[in-house]
């Protein structure tokens, strides 16, 4: 009978039960409980109010399971949180020995639950080169689109959740970023952002393609490129394997900081006495270093090939997955190409 | 003993209270650990119950089955004073363990909330005292309510029993007495996932074996213990195990709910049937994913707060004004 084990009651403020809250949270998660239902169970172990904010909507519940209203002055005493989302609990006094973990499983089961809710609006089969015409036909109609409509994709870190454009989430060489649908080309950017090429819809796969390298080309000083600026550069960039780095690319690579930035005036300035000027460097000092340099790496940047050739290997040296940099590095290969231990 | 048929799922919700309390669930109950399991209840004092509601009790001796004094406790809200509905109560545990103050806390709130009298009888338990004393002990007290109803604040025209597991059982066999002894009247039976049927030939009794809180096993511990040797067989009446009534009629209206992975769901959802094909009135409501007694053991899962506002929302049709 049920008075054989009573009720389920809070955890033991004192003792730890690490394992029993992480068993009971990867029960909730394999049974694809709701965050109301993650909530209800995180409040009734901890014995007080557990409260989630996702994409601005706060829920909070009691251990009894009620649902509370909104309290933003309810004091959070444990807390985690991510893009888009935060939880905690809330306890005036200080925390009891489980409350650490029961808010870390809540918050790996509440980002389960998001990722798992995202709308599958089509657009991740749309920008998917693997799929077949067929697929991306049904995207189409599922996105509304007709398939000349000139769109194209922006890329942009997973936190800049776009209010109304489909976005969804995408797995890249360089980690996952947040492809988002633009028709109007009035997306205003938050942060940073790769824009890609303009495409028709139905080939709106290479515009992601480009947006990724146009992400991968924004730093903090530029934060938006927009790939269809890169001219023909892109098809440089486009036939580029990131995993399998030029030894161009490896030599820049090599280079300390204050080689590359000596490196990057020799390209740019007019002369070499006004990069010396720039650089606070005599200009003898230069000349020999300018000589060291395009032995090291096999060219004269301040030719118009070498010109070319670094701008090339500048580019490609930011598209390169950073793991294949490292790889290049320790297999030894230098600037002629030969390997040698 | 492990299940032959594969039973429906947990809710996710219970799956996971379920593993967090896997250390603290019972076995399966077999006579040798009854006394185990009765030791094992403690229920907190009737104070510690009643907490800071205002509500007051106290408890009366009264005749039992053959006359043998038997306890009842009655509940009733402070500054009761106009007669009002009542709420007879027979607990659960098996037919052989728990007392008188298992289960009661819904009835608490519905004193407090309704101004209803709650009377709760400590019956006398199986295997010590086998069928028909837990029955007829339960029939003496409300036999006792209705004629002791203007002493006890209570309109005897408003009286309801209402029952959990076992305690389900015993207020169905009470209605079912009532009726064919012409009296208490009953406005309706609460009978919260009762225990009905002795017979062990269900499909959820077989699904039900080895797993949750009240298994096969204990079940036939429990009915073993009520009716010995007689379990099973043609000697067994109506009134020990209403699922053998063939006739349900004349019945108080009956509010039934149970689990769809419980042992006894398939007697409930039995039960039900066989009122309505005799034209009586039953509400019934079988929770997905319910194991016995989940609404209880966790209130806070979805599953238990709609089976419970489901109770609420039938106590308050019958004791709202």
């Amino acid at each position: 009978m049920q008075e054989l084990v009573g009720r389920l009651t809070a955890l033991d403020p004192e003792a730890g039960e690490g394992l029993k809250v992480i068993a009971y949270f990867d029960a909730l998660a394999a049974g694809g409980v709701g965050i109301d239902g993650l909530l209800g169970g995180a409040a009734v172990l901890a014995g007080t109010v557990a409260g989630a904010e996702v994409q601005g909507k706060v829920r909070r519940r009691d251990p009894s399971g009620a649902r509370l209203d909104v309290s933003p002055s309810a004091p959070r005493s444990s807390s985690r949180s991510g893009p888009g989302w935060s939880v905690w609990l809330e306890r005036a006094e200080r925390p009891h020995a489980n409350d650490a973990m029961v808010v870390e499983r809540l918050a790996l089961a509440v980002e389960q639950v998001i990722a798992r809710s995202v709308p599958d609006s089509g657009l991740d089969i749309l920008i998917d080169e693997t799929r077949s015409s067929t697929d991306r036909v049904s995207a189409l109609s599922r996105l509304r689109l007709d398939p000349a409509t000139r769109v194209r994709l922006i890329a942009s870190v997973p936190e800049d959740i776009p209010s109304n454009e489909p976005s969804t989430l995408v797995p890249t060489n360089f980690g996952v970023l947040r492809a988002t649908l633009d028709v109007l080309g009035d997306r205003t950017l938050r942060s940073r952002a790769g824009l890609g090429t303009w495409e028709r819809a139905d080939g709106a796969s290479a515009s992601w393609r480009s947006a990724i390298i146009a992400f991968r080309l924004t730093d903090s000083n530029v934060p938006v490129v927009d790939a269809t600026d890169l001219g023909a550069m892109l098809l440089l960039a486009e036939a580029y394997d990131p995993r399998s780095p030029h030894k161009d690319v490896l030599a820049l690579d090599r280079l300390d900081a204050r080689t590359a930035a000596i490196l990057r005036v020799l390209v740019e300035a007019d002369s070499i006495r006004a990069a010396a000027l720039q650089l606070g460097m005599h200009h003898s000092s230069l000349h020999a270093r300018h000589d060291s340099l395009s032995r090291e790496l096999g060219y004269d940047v301040r030719t118009v090939a070498g010109r070319i050739r670094y701008g090339a290997a500048e580019l490609l040296r930011r598209l390169t997955d950073p793991a294949a940099l490292q790889q290049g590095h320790s297999t030894g290969q230098d600037v002629t190409g030969s390997s040698h231990r | 003993m492990s299940s032959t048929i594969p039973r429906p799922p947990f809710d996710p919700e219970l799956e996971a209270v379920l593993a967090l309390l896997a250390d603290q669930i019972p076995p399966t109950l077999t006579p040798e650990l009854i006394p185990v399991m009765r030791a094992g209840m403690v229920t907190p004092s009737v104070d510690e119950l009643i907490g800071d509601r205002p509500v007051s009790y106290r408890v009366e001796q009264i005749p039992g089955h053959r006359g043998d004094p038997i306890e009842v406790t009655v509940f009733q809200r402070t500054g009761h004073s106009q007669p009002g509905p009542a709420i007879y109560h027979t607990h659960g545990g098996g037919m052989i363990l728990g007392d008188r103050y298992a289960g009661i806390e819904p009835l608490l709130n519905w004193v407090e909330k309704y101004d209803a009298v709650a009377v709760t009888v400590e019956y006398r338990l199986a295997p010590e005292f086998p069928d028909p004393f837990p029955v007829e002990d339960c029939y003496a007290g409300l036999v006792w309510t209705a004629e002791n109803a203007a002493r006890l604040g209570i309109d005897a025209e408003r009286l309801l029993i209402y029952g959990a597991s076992a305690g389900g059982g015993l207020a169905a066999g009470v209605s079912l007495l009532s009726r064919d002894r012409k009296g208490p009247a009953l406005i309706g039976q609460g009978l919260i996932y009762p225990m009905l049927d002795d017979r062990d030939l269900t499909i959820s009794t077989q699904q039900i074996d080895g797993v949750g809180v009240w298994d096969r096993g204990s079940n036939i511990t429990g009915w073993n213990g009520l009716l010995g040797e007689r379990r099973g067989g043609d000697d067994v009446s109506i009134y020990a195990a209403p699922s053998r009534a063939t006739d349900l009629s004349g019945l108080p209206p009956a509010f039934i709910t149970c689990g769809s992975a419980e042992v006894f769901r398939d007697e409930d959802v039995a039960y039900a049937s066989a009122i309505w094909a005799a034209g009586g009135q039953a509400e019934l409501h079988v929770w997905p994913g319910g194991f016995h007694g989940s609404d209880m053991l966790a209130p806070h899962v979805r599953i238990s707060q709609l089976a419970n506002e489901a109770t609420e929302n039938w106590i308050a049709r019958l004791l709202g004004a």
